[in-house]
């Protein structure tokens, strides 16, 4: 299979496990586990920031379509998408990125991907529960959220990379 | 001018997603008060069909709760019904009901698909246009209030749910005699809030809370559920009422949306 269907496969398999597995996943009000950021953090480094944005908008559209939030989805995944680059800038190594390489656990070790996907998907948590909420009364419950349903998501996309990303080596 | 097309070009990436924040956010807003379509929403053709897909596999695992449900609704249907009274009066008296019209007509549907955790939770429901569903509809179950209609296609509608913030039903306290609205603070999808009510009213635990019926979208008396408790609000004249549902939205299939016949003559009256 080429580059190109691989990733659209996983598109529509990260589309339909968030859609249809983790939305109707109900634990608490304040769990919410989000898995679509981490489709974008996997493209490879080379894509520029006007493709991921692009793509950001269609999953998100595709997402919002099927778990009624009218663009809630959409616009959180497109701040990811908007500050992906950025994070990967800050956090870069000494002599570039390696564009064979892939941004997953496995190709760029532990310490890496803990720093930058954590606080991309901080602020894509973040900004998802405060449009969620839509005011400021409830800014406590909104930092729950973002902590809990953080610390959840993360660790399910660390279990979803070893299940489906193929590891390096 | 030199200048100025390199600062845009500098700045292309962030104008790109301002475009696309702008958008997401715009259609946010339109489509949480009032939809236009039923575009990206699950009552559009794809999003419908596939409810209706995993639908057709989960519905199995309710089924013994929903029929205790149902079972217990048409006990207290047959209750009612004059076939199955003992009639006092002799036979002559008895005189073809004419002095009432019917005002409401209830459709029967099912909901295949929701939430009950997420901030603001919707329903699907497998039934449209083509049934007569329109938006602002009032939905209820055997057990209580449910929610009402929010945008529909030709073959599904969406219901904006109790668990919503800003669903503002309108709701009665029978034993008190006072109204106010009922709203939902987004953490226990068994407990809602009614605000309003003045903090001069006496107001008992475990009275029962239904539908006031003065927008026209539900009938008067429809159960909503019984006062839990009553906090004071610092610097405010009303009460904070907590509503324990009589009904479990997490568990709920089968359910009727209310169709006003009379809709059109209250909207007149009122406006007048």
């Amino acid at each position: 299979m080429s580059q190109l269907q691989i990733y659209f496969l996983r598109l529509l398999l990260f589309l339909f496990l968030q859609s249809f597995i983790f939305n109707q996943l109900e634990i608490s009000a304040s769990i919410h586990v989000m898995i679509a950021p981490l489709y974008l953090f996997l493209l490879p480094f080379d894509r520029s920031i006007l493709s991921l944005l692009l793509i950001a908008l269609v999953l998100g559209l595709a997402i919002d379509a099927t778990s009624n939030t009218f663009g809630l989805h959409t616009s959180s995944l497109v701040l990811f998408a908007y500050l992906r680059p950025i994070v990967f800038r800050v956090f870069s190594p000494r002599d570039g990125y390696d564009s064979l390489k892939s941004p997953s656990i496995f190709d760029m070790g532990n310490r890496w991907f803990i720093s930058t996907f954590s606080i991309l998907l901080f602020s894509h948590h973040l900004w998802f529960f405060i449009l969620e909420a839509f005011s400021f009364s409830e800014t406590l419950l909104i930092l729950q959220k973002t902590i809990l349903s953080g610390v959840i998501s993360f660790v399910v996309c660390v279990i979803l990379q070893t299940i489906f990303i193929k590891r390096a080596g | 001018m030199q200048n100025l097309i390199a600062f845009i070009k500098r700045l292309r990436f962030f104008i790109v997603f301002f475009v696309l924040q702008f958008f997401a956010l715009s259609m946010y807003v339109s489509f949480m008060s009032a939809p236009r379509s039923s575009y990206f929403t699950t009552a559009s053709y794809i999003s419908g069909n596939l409810f209706k897909i995993r639908h057709s596999i989960t519905q199995h695992f309710l089924l013994e709760k929903n029929n205790e449900a149902l079972q217990k609704e048409n006990v207290n249907l047959r209750k009612s019904s004059s076939l199955f009274l003992y009639n006092e009066a002799s036979q002559e008296t008895r005189v073809i009901d004419s002095t009432s019209a019917q005002q409401y007509d209830y459709i029967p549907g099912t909901i295949i698909n929701s939430t009950t955790m997420k901030r603001d939770n919707f329903f699907t429901l497998n039934i449209g246009n083509i049934q007569g569903i329109e938006k602002g509809m009032g939905v209820f179950s055997s057990n209580g209030v449910v929610g009402i209609v929010h945008n529909t296609s030709e073959h599904f509608s969406v219901v904006k749910s109790v668990l919503t913030k800003n669903i503002n039903i309108d709701v009665l306290l029978t034993e008190v005699g006072a109204s106010g609205m009922l709203k939902w603070t987004g953490e226990n999808s068994n407990v809602g809030y009614i605000a309003g009510i003045s903090n001069d009213i006496v107001v008992p635990i475990g009275s029962k809370v239904v539908t006031r019926g003065g927008s026209g979208i539900f009938p008067r008396g429809i159960e909503v559920g019984i006062v839990k408790n009553t906090i004071t609000i610092e610097g405010e004249a009303s009460w904070h009422i907590d509503v324990e549902f009589s009904q479990k939205y997490a568990a709920l299939e089968n359910i009727y949306v209310v169709k006003n016949l009379f809709l059109d003559e209250f909207k007149t009256v009122q406006n007048q």
